[in-house]
């Protein structure tokens, strides 16, 4: 029972220290690749190369005056920021960062919530992310925290449906719905070097999936719950001090989450990265650090992936947003869905 | 087993963001300007309530997602099944059915313009 | 046994919030509750999928739709009206009526509770088993549903027609001028 007991709590903290705090690093890493990639230097002063520039924001969030405005429905609006962080956490209890274990006479899973489902979980937490958006830009009682929230809503709800079916496509393709299944199918090499990631095997689905991340993190090009030009900072706008940090906090782990999952379906998960093999062999403790540090390395490849994204296109309208999402994504999805199976069974009828 | 360790997340999860959001209005500093607490729009003096009636393409939006949605789940558990069943053909038949029905849904929503935004 | 307990009575407390709740969003709220409570009995229960599907579909379709229509439509500028009082009892008897009717079948011809052991073998399995052999008929018919649903959620919501008059008339106004 005791060992029970500390085993949950280990993975509890591990699952939630860890994009927690990494959240730091990957703030500071936007806005120095934001500089870099804008030939400026960006934050430098406080601390070596300003990496203690993060903390200082923390104490600044903490210190702020925390301004509540006399318009808004007082409860909605400080519940808003903590259903955004809240929901945004619970896709990560699904998540698994290494393989089981066998140890202590029973097989440790390494996700706090065990379940042969865990995927569908993982998605429908991160499809119940507009809840705190809503709830924010209704009780804000503002019109563009209003517009931004209906905005935000209509889109990540649109981009999810082509999102949707490129997972269907791959649960379709790997026969199975657990996550151990599907990482066990993508180890090993095709010609004895390409990984046999899902990426290879369905690029389409992946770049529908990739699109979907974007859209449901509200990340640029998506940011239309934000565009400042338009709409000043959308679902936030009413909002200072921590709470806002809360919303930002949301933004970074959906982010997180939704990458985990990428990776979980189209690069391996925390299967070993090529190369890794020789060494992980050696003991079962260095075997599970190694894949940690494999699904580390991934996701922090994919937070990369979104700065460079965020400096290189420009934001969408909104009308090109939904027919992007509509008319282009959605049919493609289907069709990719269609020839994938049509595929399967005239190969093996 | 899942359930009591799913809650001991959730409650921490909770008392995480709680706990962020008390430390702030502890902590932080307190002035009284009644032109802070006011209605932000762009420095303009607001006009007129914030709820009011907005386009009712968000709702279309949602209500063809909700549809949608329902036809994708009920393709995952047909994904799952496909490879397990023994009479694939009759499950390909059925598939194809599905698919022509939900393009038939698909290509009115596209005819109708209900979800085109520029006017 | 006692987690069940709880879950149920939280449940029953959502709903009863829906119900009883003067401010609408805060019903919506208290629905969105209701179901996820509910997707979590089903986990207890052990019918995972059906707990997996409802948090997608009904949690975060559905629930977002109520949520979205009271803010998109300004349901503060409906003053209540009293006079449908009469209405209201009509209908809370016959719900209470038809509640007691059931649960009186059920006690009296002791119909066969879901029991936790009959399920937990493999749920997921026995599921698709009967779903795509015995009832695959009705899986391809609930597609022609959701189709019919599309159409007049499209019908409904356009305004084709009128925008159409609206011009007409318009123009002829312009004529007479």
């Amino acid at each position: 029972m005791l060992i029970e007991i500390v085993e949950i709590l280990l993975k509890i903290v591990i699952i939630l220290a860890l994009p927690l705090g990494a959240l730091p690093i990957i703030i500071h890493v936007e806005r120095r690749g934001a500089a870099f990639m804008q030939k400026r230097l960006g934050p430098n002063r406080v601390g070596p190369f300003g990496l203690l520039q993060p903390l200082a924001d923390v104490a600044k969030f903490m210190f702020k005056e925390e301004v509540h405005p006399t318009h808004v429905r007082d409860f909605f609006y400080t519940a808003a920021p903590l259903v955004a962080l809240v929901v945004a956490l619970l896709p990560l209890a699904c998540i698994p960062i290494a393989a089981p274990i066998d140890a202590f006479g029973k097989t440790i899973y390494p996700e706090v919530f065990r379940s042969d489902m865990g995927i569908f979980f993982a998605f429908a937490a991160s499809a119940l992310g507009s809840y705190g958006i809503l709830l924010a830009g209704w009780a804000s009682n503002n019109k563009y925290s209003m517009l931004g929230a209906l905005r935000a809503c209509a889109q990540m709800v649109s981009y999810e449906l082509s999102l949707s079916t490129s997972v269907v496509a791959m649960i379709f393709l790997y026969g199975t719905n657990d996550i151990h299944l599907i990482i066990k199918a993508q180890t090993g090499y095709w010609f004895g070097f390409l990984p046999m990631w899902g990426f290879f095997l369905q690029p389409v689905a992946a770049l529908l999936f990739l699109v979907g991340i974007f859209a449901e993190s509200n990340r640029l090009p998506f940011d239309l719950a934000e565009g400042e030009s338009e709409i000043v900072a959308g679902y936030h706008l009413e909002y200072s001090s921590m709470k806002f940090a809360l919303f930002f906090m949301a933004e970074y782990i959906h982010m997180i989450a939704l990458s985990a999952l990428f990776i979980i379906f189209f690069f391996g998960g925390y299967s070993l990265l090529p190369g890794m093999e020789i060494i992980a062999n050696k003991s079962p403790i260095l075997l599970v650090a190694l894949q940690a540090i494999s699904f580390i390395t991934k996701i922090a490849l994919m937070i990369w992936f979104f700065v460079w994204v965020r400096w290189t296109l420009p934001r969408f309208r909104y009308d090109q947003l939904m027919n992007l999402g509509w008319e282009k994504l959605l049919p493609l999805g289907i069709a990719n869905l269609i020839v994938t199976v049509l595929f399967v069974y005239f190969r093996n009828p | 087993m899942e359930i009591a360790s799913f809650a001991v997340f959730f409650v921490i999860a909770c008392t995480l963001g709680a706990f962020l959001l008390g430390i702030s209005s502890l902590l932080g500093q307190k002035r009284k300007i009644v032109r802070e607490n006011d209605v932000y729009e762009s420095g303009v003096n607001p006009v007129g309530s914030a709820i009011r009636q907005y386009d009712i393409k968000f709702y279309v939006t949602a209500i063809l997602f909700l549809l949608f949605d329902v036809e994708i789940v009920f393709l995952l558990p047909w994904a799952l099944a496909y490879g397990e069943s023994s009479d694939k053909a009759f499950m390909i038949s059925g598939f194809v059915f599905f698919m022509v029905i939900l393009l038939v849904g698909y290509i009115f929503v596209i005819n109708s313009k209900a979800l085109k935004w520029e006017e | 046994m006692s987690v069940d307990i709880f879950l149920s009575l939280l449940t029953a407390a959502f709903a009863l919030m829906v119900v009883f709740s003067k401010k609408t969003v805060v019903a919506a709220f208290a629905l969105l509750m209701t179901l996820l409570t509910i997707a979590i009995i089903y986990f207890q229960v052990g019918t995972v999928f059906l707990s997996a599907v409802q948090v997608l579909v009904n949690a975060g379709a559905i629930a977002i739709l109520f949520v979205f229509v009271m803010m998109l439509i300004n349901l503060e500028q409906f003053p209540n009206n009293r006079e449908k009082n009469k209405m209201k009892l009509i209908i809370t008897s016959f719900t209470v009526l038809v509640i007691m009717g059931v649960l009186a079948l059920v006690i009296n011809n002791n119909i066969e509770m879901l029991s936790v052991e009959n399920l937990t073998d493999n749920s997921m399995k026995a599921l698709f088993d009967k779903l795509f052999t015995a009832y695959y008929l009705p899986f391809e018919l609930a597609t022609m549903l959701l189709l019919a649903a599309i159409v007049a959620c499209i019908v409904i919501t356009s305004h084709e027609k009128h925008e159409k008059h609206e011009k007409e008339e318009l123009l002829e106004t312009e004529k007479n001028r």
